[in-house]
């Protein structure tokens, strides 16, 4: 302890800004990671609330597909020996605020409708004696046959809802109107802000899906569950299965499996850039102070008390950082659940996370993560310290010059991590996760870092040769030379943050210009009509029966197409099965056939049969292809259906089933739609045409969007999607330049007297800064430009393995170069920006003073 | 702990807090305590954000009420009555296996309107769309084993879950079901237990209380329509832990119905049915206020071996508590052992609980009250002289009907 103060504890008290600054890269680097973990979490667990709202005892559960299953259900299954409750529930959503044209307008309220007169049985009893005591002020009646709701107190502040008040609110495309019964008081456990509880009766009637239930959640005495759940599967309609919540969750989780670890993935990267840091901090004082480590070996300190010591410094800026970034990373959460929720409601499944589920483990995980990184980060430093020989020198940069060899040295090591990263790509994902993927980056940023001292070498001897007449840039360079390892941590952790930052966004403009082109060659109709606002995953919105008749006779309108879709378990996932007529595939072409598929085959072969196309992601998910039989749950009992053919498609990653909307009808017996394409006649305003096809359906109210507004749209989704993504980015990039300021801090500090010197042998004050940012841009230039090279493979790595792997897209390479020079001349104004204050303080070094210590 | 649940458990507790307020009908409650169990959600503390103002609902809209002279027929009287909001068919009796083993049982069908009538779902709408609600409550007494049984089922008037008729008795929730008068006909088995008997009247409908009207308290609609079958022969089969046992005995059987029958202050009562060998037979109830003082409408019936009812006031019959038994679940205090006096029937009877416990605890609603089968012997030589059952209320959580 004594050696701990001494070497670590006063050093860090004169230091304090370098302390600082790698603190809050560390606590960044947590916060961000414990943001990202609680927002999935919540996601995920989100998917449980809307069953305990009901009871958290619910341990059985009736699941259908499509419109649900026939309620009569419920009857047989609260007979079956061990179920003592059976709710009968259906989860929809209404639109409200939503405005025309707008499809971002509006707000989604969920609404659970539910037996509101069933209690639950032995509710415990209230500890008091019995009295008279008030009845509730609401009337049961109203609940069951006027419509009653009850809303979230949230909810109704935020859209000015009073008790006794009628609402209206958008069901699909149609107007319904509810009673306020009671407000849900603020803070009821498990009630999100936007729920809006109905009766089942309520229900069944505004979402049109009388005599059809979603879901029946169950209670079953736990000794007898294996046995009612095989009595309540053979009581049930086909198509709906009997399912254990654990089990729901799953299928749910597996489904968001790849997207919530690419994101965590993303999110780690900004600790792994503060590991850099750390080891820049403590390798910094190792330098410094190893006079005093070579005095306190020879007074007696062992080896493994050095160690310790720097390694402590290590674990203590670990441990402060991490605390810090426990506290960021909840507060960052309540932003970061709204992002993932936003994306996961968007392309996957409503969830009902609007609040953080603060979950204690995941602070526990963060926070060891956060400490591990920064004692492994501390070791090698801390082990090099160690190996001071008693007494050797008195001499500060002992550990730079003892090794001249190194940087070929871990340069040719780096290349050995390289080749091991393009081996890794060549290994299948395990169990759909690229975990080889995820190693091979790994192995990409530690061989890029290994080379990193070589460029710097490289980039010094040059920078000597040219810069022969003018004193300032050849010091810098001279100075880079002088402590390449020091220098080296600065460009890699740069490096790393810069090769995040470009991967991710080569990824991004790759898919993006991959799905704009989808979008252009797929979205072939004039007019597509929609549900208005804002619409989610979760709530299947979708159009009355009479208005697709009713556009079809628009004049003007010469054909329309009609989709619907539903979510399927299939192979323990939820995937997506949509239907549309397939007759016209060799008309339209407006799906990109894979593995030459023939349109016109399909067209004689697809409609009415159990023929299907799987789209690209399904196919690499389930490793299906084109005569391969997949068997699916429908209410006409499992059906086998024929793979024909797949597609390119980059809807969900989830996969597409794609089916013929005869089929569909057939055997979902469900004629509903979700949305419509309409192709005009020849010559057709399309102006006119939009309003005409708003008006047929009064007073229905649905949107229309022209073809290049669904295309915006398309690209809208895209965009809000990777949001989150850059703000991880840009964070990263945030936390380098930290390490920017720290380095040339540190270098600056270090060489107080060279720079003192410099000044006694005539050197200005501007020579002396011009110096500083020199190097500055040095490691700016060299950070960027190995940045940008690193970044392009791990931008290969995620397009062709990663993402092929996970998702089973397939991306075309586009590089965006102008972007990527813009990346390059932004760094090297941040590396210099951040060398302003450390040139500074170098200028300011006093003549004098600075001898006076020589 | 369940959303609902932990809600549901607050809101009782705000009602328990609020209980200053002028309080409705306890039958009112129990009602309310039904419908809102699965949302106490529409509780909140203060009460304010309802739809109606606080503390009004629940008053029924357009009931029938029962203060008025009823002439009784039957079957028809045996069926429901929809035009009331609350009404029950109330089974207990003594049961007797082959080898001699004695048993208990209890079973009840509960029906409560939202509004009157049934409301048959217009073509288009929800059949969840209803006016009616089916408790059922089932419970066993094993005197040999000591030990005592219950359950409880519920549907709303849908999907044909829950259902009654008019004209003559049939209701039934899910499979549980009770058909019949003046020969009855019950089934209903919990997971282990159950009962699946016929019952044959030995005397024609008792009904209670002055012109078919059997008063409660003192409000305008205190009152209920009331009859009992004092003597109904039983026999049938009982299934007991998973043991089907043939049985004979004798039950009883209430029919009550109304609408906002109890008046406010009302916390409970004390009931007797008393089947004595020499085939007469006596039901009383006594309704407790705050403070313990019975209502002057507390009163009874004494049926003759004939089948003669005579009236019995308040103060015709003399109960004292002689002993009492907590409820290790609920923490309420029982009486339990009464003597019964009723001097002008030269009667003096001692009732003892067959098993102490007899308790239905924490049901739905949080609803607990005793229901228990009694031996009926001579106060003062101990002779037995019959069979009995008691139901008390208001002693443990909250009250039912």
């Amino acid at each position: 302890m004594p050696l701990f103060r001494a070497l670590v504890l006063g050093p860090l008290r004169s230091n304090a800004l370098r302390a600082i600054v790698t603190l809050v890269a560390v606590a960044l680097g947590v916060a961000i990671g414990l943001a990202i973990d609680l927002a999935n979490a919540t996601a995920v667990g989100s998917f449980q609330t809307s069953v305990n709202v009901v009871s958290n005892k619910v341990n059985l559960q009736v699941l259908g597909v499509g419109r649900g299953f026939d309620e009569r259900a419920i009857v047989r299954v609260q007979n079956v020996p061990g179920v003592t409750f059976a709710s009968p529930t259906i989860e929809d959503a209404l639109t409200v605020g939503a405005r025309a044209g707008d499809p971002f307008s509006g707000e989604i309220l969920r609404v659970l409708g539910v037996d509101l007169l069933r209690p639950l049985p032995g509710d415990a009893a209230p500890a008091t004696s019995p009295g008279d005591v008030s009845p509730p002020a609401v009337d049961p009646w109203l609940l069951v046959n006027g419509r009653g709701a009850f809303v979230s107190a949230a909810l109704a502040e935020r859209l000015g809802w009073r008790a006794g008040e009628t609402v209206r609110a958008l069901a699909g495309d149609r107007d319904v109107t509810l009673r306020v019964a009671g407000i849900i008081p603020r803070g009821t456990v498990g009630i999100d802000s936007s729920v809006v509880f109905v009766d089942i009766a309520t229900a069944q009637e505004i979402f049109g899906k009388v005599g059809l239930l979603d879901r029946i959640d169950m209670i079953v005495d736990p000794a007898q569950l294996a046995n009612a759940e095989r009595a309540v599967s053979e009581a049930l309609p086909p198509g709906a299965r009997a399912i254990r919540p654990k089990t729901r969750t799953d299928e749910i989780s597996r489904m968001l499996q790849s997207f919530r670890l690419n994101l965590e993935a993303l999110a780690y990267v900004a600790l792994l850039v503060g590991m850099y840091l750390i080891y820049n901090t403590v390798a910094i004082s190792v330098v410094q102070r190893r006079p005093e480590v070579g005095t306190v070996r020879a007074l007696g300190a062992t080896r493994g008390a050095v160690f310790r010591t720097f390694a402590g410094e290590g674990a203590l800026v670990g441990v402060l950082g991490s605390l810090l970034g426990l506290g960021v990373g909840a507060v960052l959460a309540t932003f970061s659940v709204a992002a993932v929720s936003r994306t996961v409601d968007t392309l996957y499944v409503g969830s009902h996370a609007d609040r953080v589920a603060y979950d204690p483990v995941l602070f526990v995980k963060a926070f060891v993560l956060g400490v591990v990184a920064s004692v492994v980060a501390a070791a090698f430093p801390a082990l090099d310290a160690a190996s001071t020989p008693p007494a050797i020198t008195m001499r500060a940069q002992g550990f730079e010059t003892r090794r001249p060899r190194f940087a070929p040295r871990a340069a040719l090591a780096g290349l050995a991590l390289l080749v091991l990263a393009w081996a890794c790509t060549r290994a299948p994902a395990l169990d759909g996760v690229p975990v080889f993927g995820y190693a091979s980056g790994l192995l990409i940023i530690f061989g890029g870092s290994l080379c990193v001292p070589l460029a710097v070498a490289w980039l010094a001897r040059a920078g000597t040769t040219v810069a022969a007449r003018r004193p300032t840039l050849g010091l810098a360079a001279a100075n880079l030379a002088g402590a390449p390892l020091r220098t080296s941590v600065a460009v890699a952790s740069l490096m790393i943050a810069v090769g995040m930052m470009v991967s991710v966004s080569v990824l991004v403009s790759s898919f993006r210009t991959t799905v704009v082109t989808w979008a252009d060659e797929t979205l072939l109709a004039d007019l597509f009509v929609r549900p208005l606002g804002l619409s989610d995953a979760s709530s299947d919105t979708h159009f009355s029966p009479t208005v697709a008749g009713r556009i079809a006779r628009v004049p003007g309108v010469a054909r329309i197409d009609t989709f619907r879709s539903v979510m399927l378990p299939y192979r323990g996932r939820i995937t997506n099965l949509f239907a549309t007529d397939l007759s016209d595939l060799a008309v339209h072409r407006d799906l990109r056939l894979l593995d030459g598929a023939d349109a016109g085959a399909l067209a004689r072969s697809v409609p009415g049969t159990t023929n299907v196309l799987v789209s690209e992601p399904f196919a690499s998910k389930f490793g299906v292809r084109r005569g391969d039989v997949l068997r699916l749950p429908t209410p006409s009992g499992t059906t086998a259906f024929t793979v024909a053919a797949t597609y390119n498609d980059y809807s969900s990653d989830a996969g597409v089933v794609l089916l013929d909307m005869k089929t569909y009808r057939r055997l979902f017996h469900d004629d509903s739609i979700n949305s419509l394409s309409i192709y005009a006649s020849p010559g057709a305003d399309l102006v006119r045409l939009r309003s005409a096809v708003l008006r047929s359906v009064l007073p229905l109210r649905i949107d229309v969007a022209t073809n290049r507004e669904l295309r915006e749209l398309v690209v809208q989704v895209f965009d809000r999607t990777f949001a989150i993504t850059y703000a991880l980015d840009v964070i990263a990039i945030a936390i380098a330049v930290m390490g920017v300021v720290s380095t040339l801090f540190a270098l600056v500090l270090e060489r107080r007297r060279e720079f003192g010197l410099l000044r006694y042998l005539g050197v200005t004050a501007g020579g002396v800064r011009v110096t500083v940012l020199t190097e500055a841009a040095g490691i700016g230039v060299l950070g960027g430009v190995l940045g940008v090279a690193v970044g392009m493979l791990l931008a290969l790595l995620l397009i062709f393995v990663i993402n092929r792997q996970a998702f089973g897209w397939l991306i075309e390479l586009h590089v965006p170069w102008v972007f990527l020079a813009e990346t390059v001349l932004l760094v090297v104004v941040a590396a210099v920006s951040a060398g302003v204050y450390p040139a500074g303080v170098a200028a300011r070094i006093r003549t004098a003073e600075a001898v006076r210590t020589e | 702990m369940g959303v609902v649940a932990s809600v549901r458990r607050r809101a009782l507790r705000c009602w328990a807090a609020r209980r200053a307020l002028p309080a409705r009908a306890v039958a009112t409650l129990v009602r309310a305590l039904a419908i809102l169990a699965p949302l106490a959600l529409v509780v909140p503390c203060n009460g304010v954000h309802a739809a109606a103002p606080s503390g009004t609902i629940a008053t029924p809209v357009g009931f029938a009420h029962a203060r008025v002279p009823w002439r009784f027929e039957f079957p028809r009287d045996h069926g429901a009555h929809f035009q009331f909001q609350s009404e029950w068919w109330y089974f207990t009796g003594h049961l007797r296996a082959a080898d001699g083993r004695r048993f208990g049982y209890e079973l009840t069908f509960f029906r409560y309107g939202l509004r009157p009538g049934e409301r048959k779902p217009a073509r288009g709408q929800s059949r969840w769309r209803g006016n009616q609600m089916y408790p059922v409550h089932l419970a066993v007494t094993d005197e040999r084993g000591q030990r005592f049984v219950f359950d409880e089922r519920f549907a709303r008037e849908a999907l044909g879950m829950g259902r009654a008729s008019e004209g003559a008795l049939d209701v039934a929730v899910g499979d549980w079901r009770l058909v019949g008068g003046p020969v009855f006909r019950m089934r209903a088995a919990s997971a282990n237990f159950g009962v699946d008997l016929v019952q044959v009247a030995e005397k024609a409908p008792a009904v209670h209380g002055h012109d078919g009207v059997s008063l409660k308290g003192s409000c305008a609609t205190c009152a209920s329509h009331y009859y009992s079958m004092t003597r109904l022969r039983t026999s049938g089969t009982l299934v007991y832990l998973g043991q089907r046992f043939s049985v004979d005995g004798v039950s009883w059987m209430d029919h009550e119905f109304g609408s906002d029958e109890l008046q406010r202050d009302q916390v409970g009562w004390d009931w007797f049915s008393i089947q004595l060998d020499d085939r007469r037979e006596i039901m009383d109830y006594r309704l407790r206020v705050k403070g313990g003082a019975l209502t002057p409408e507390s009163s009874g019936s004494l049926v003759d071996a004939r089948g003669g009812v005579r009236y019995l006031r308040r103060d015709d019959v003399g109960v004292e508590v002689v002993g009492a038994w907590r409820s290790p679940r609920t923490g309420g205090v029982y009486p339990s052992g009464w003597r019964v006096r009723v001097p002008s029937a030269r009667l003096d009877l001692s009732l003892v609980p067959v098993v102490l416990d007899q308790e239905l605890s924490n049901l739905t609603g949080g609803v607990s009250y005793w229901e228990g089968a009694v031996d009926v012997n001579d106060a003062v030589s101990g002779r037995h002289l019959g069979i009995g059952y008691v139901e008390l209320t208001g002693y443990a959580g909250v009250v039912p009907h």
